[in-house]
């Protein structure tokens, strides 16, 4: 990790004829490893975050990941790992190339949208942790939780600005100090307590592998728990910066994978151990229940440094968040001009940074509403059901690209070609389906609303955000907006 | 070995990326050592034992498991912490209810119908710690949509 970033008008062009085949080093063309491109996939979908709220489950919480992977998880995984190692440039480029170009611009703009309101929420809780290290009584103060998102935020956007490599190794850390090292302490002292003859809090027999059946609610928790693993392919806009992509990507991709599965199951499990289901209701928040389990051990004063480090996790996935699907709209709007000049323009580190600024200022418009506005912060839960829709399409695009790409391009080089990619891009395809009409069911927060005013306010924010914009976007681009770029761009890359 | 225009860039992006890193760590180990002293200078109190003595024994009666009474007294100290300290309050709710959501850590976070008995403990710890702030308790939280989610 020691060298630098470099504009994006150093791509590698070497790559056009072939862009997933591994180029020659190009000179001052950095590279990151596949290790810390899984560790960055990983930082972007999984944390200890929701390990409080899946313990509740017991034993159950392994079917509610289990079957999401098998129906979500793997096709998502091996499907974008084919794609990767076939074009550069991430979804995007995959759907433009599979549908059409539009259709890869709405693709990258509802993965880089749903990150928008996605950020404020993030940063609340890390507000909400960070106020439990220092005086809990914060947490409800609104100019404190203001203050924490929008200097958090900016300190990640100019993190980001800095090039991918900045982002790369403070992902990789934030991974592993506020993840896999308090991720391994919870599981190796729940094993711990099981050794010393405790029986476990949660019954850990046959009859509650499955979860319990309550008809429509049951199902609205497995269908939701699909989108536990949504993120596994925005990294691979950076599949550019592999040395050998056709054939990292993939490896990258299935590491990411066995980890992300490792840390959602083992901790949940770990602390349904230890903490009873309704100590957890007790303990109102993620640090407060691992306050619990650590009191069992009386090792309590762990509390604010497993605090601190999944601060640090938190804010490692952001940095991601930040810095891929922003990329993606950038490389995609230089190509065809869909965007203004003004947010094409690259930063002397080829990072994108006046699309950065831009999405902070609206991010921190967006955060101050939410820390000064109760009607705001009250119903904030509503815009994750609408940003979750949103980037259900980019899943519906990303499959069916897919499958077209193998019926219109089937000679094309791929590094990994997935086995039966119809059956695991058709079973993705329903999960997104049904994940989507599950979000219009309504949920705990909604409580005894009309169902009609709740399927509305989801359907506006689903046609406004996600399809109303990109089409503003799309009809108001110009020509002479294009830039001259590579149509197979290889991004700046870094070494890590 | 000649040193280009590009090494030196390189060099001085490594020398940043550098002091990011370090001046990351030097934050987490700051605010760390401040969260141990905090955590320690927390006191048990007779008060607070006596409350945890009175959840135990509502808990009990609901046939609720009772958890270890350090772990009340520590989790909810003399006053209810959390779940007294303003609950009718619009950004404690609004983390509230971020916490009945699915198995998602990123954005892939959404809300889903929780179990029934998600604040039947929590509801039990308010009207002994702090049974001014039942109603306004209530009225946040009684109005959401719970279902049985959990095999009892």
């Amino acid at each position: 990790m020691a060298s630098m970033d470099v504009p994006a008008g150093g791509r590698d062009a070497a790559k056009a004829a072939s862009p997933a085949t591994s180029a020659a080093r190009v000179p001052g063309k950095q590279y990151m490893s596949w290790l810390t491109l899984a560790f960055m996939t990983t930082s972007s979908v999984a944390s200890l975050r929701a390990a409080p709220s899946m313990a509740v489950y017991g034993l159950a919480a392994v079917f509610l990941y289990v079957v999401p992977a098998i129906v979500f998880l793997i096709p998502t995984a091996l499907v974008s790992a084919e794609l990767a190692s076939g074009w550069n440039g991430g979804v995007y480029r995959w759907v433009s190339e599979g549908l059409s170009k539009p259709m890869g611009f709405l693709a990258v703009w509802c993965q880089f949208a749903m990150t928008i309101f996605y950020y404020p929420s993030l940063l609340a809780y890390v507000a909400s942790t960070f106020a439990y290290i220092i005086d809990p009584r914060l947490a409800s103060d609104g100019l404190y939780v203001a203050i924490v998102i929008v200097v958090l935020f900016w300190t990640g956007v100019w993190v980001s600005s800095r090039g991918t490599k900045a982002v790369a190794g403070l992902a990789s850390g934030g991974l592993i100090i506020g993840t896999l090292i308090p991720g391994a302490v919870l599981v190796i002292l729940g094993f711990v307590f099981l050794g010393q003859g405790n029986p476990s809090a949660a019954p850990m027999d046959a009859s509650h592998i499955l979860p319990q059946w309550t008809g429509l609610a049951s199902l609205v928790l497995i269908v939701n728990n699909f989108l536990s693993y949504s993120g596994m392919e925005m990294n691979a806009v950076h599949v550019s910066s592999l040395r050998n992509p056709d054939k990292e990507f993939p490896k990258s991709m299935f590491t990411a994978m066995g980890l992300v599965l490792l840390i959602f199951i083992l901790p949940a499990l770990a602390v349904s151990w230890v903490v009873p289901a309704h100590d957890l209701s007790l303990t109102a928040g993620v640090i407060q229940a691992f306050d619990a389990f650590f009191s069992y051990f009386n090792v309590g004063w762990l509390t604010p440094v497993f605090g601190v480090m999944l601060v640090a996790a938190a804010l490692g996935g952001m940095l991601t968040w930040l810095a891929g699907p922003s990329k993606g709209l950038l490389l995609i709007s230089r190509q065809e001009g869909y965007l203004p000049p003004f947010l094409q323009q690259l930063n002397r580190f080829g990072v994108q940074q006046n699309i950065l600024v831009a999405q902070g200022l609206i991010t921190t418009v967006i955060a101050l509403l939410y820390a000064f506005i109760p009607n705001v912060s009250s119903a904030y839960w509503i815009f994750s059901v609408i940003t979750t829709q949103i980037y259900l399409i980019v899943y519906l695009l990303m499959f069916a690209a897919a499958i077209r790409l193998r019926k219109t391009q089937p000679d094309h080089p791929r590094g990994y070609r997935a086995p039966a990619l119809h059956v695991l891009c058709v079973v993705g395809l329903l999960s997104s389906l049904a994940a989507l009409v599950i979000g219009f069911v309504p949920s705990s927060q909604f409580g005894g609303g009309s169902v009609l005013a709740y399927v509305g306010i989801v359907t506006s924010g689903l046609l406004l955000l996600g399809l109303l914009v990109p089409y503003l976007f799309y009809t108001l681009r110009k020509p002479s907006w294009r830039q001259h770029v590579d149509e197979n761009p290889a991004e700046a890359g870094v070494d890590a | 070995m000649k040193r280009t225009a590009g090494n030196m860039k390189r060099t001085l992006m490594a020398s940043e990326h550098r002091w990011i890193y370090i001046g990351s760590i030097v934050l987490l180990v700051v605010f760390a050592v401040i969260g141990i002293i905090q955590y320690t200078t927390l006191r048990e109190t007779a008060k607070a034992n006596d409350k945890a003595d009175q959840l135990s024994k509502q808990l009990a009666d609901a046939g609720y498991p009772v958890p270890d009474h350090d772990l009340i007294v520590r989790t909810l100290g003399d006053d209810g912490a959390s779940l007294c300290r303003d609950p009718g309050n619009a950004l404690v709710k609004a983390q509230a209810k971020a916490a009945l959501v699915n198995g998602a850590s990123g954005p892939g976070t959404r809300p889903v119908i929780a179990d029934s008995e998600a604040i039947s403990a929590a509801s039990l710890a308010v009207s002994v710690y702090c049974p001014d702030k039942l109603g306004e308790f209530e009225k946040a939280y009684g109005g959401l949509k719970y279902d049985d989610t959990v095999k009892k």
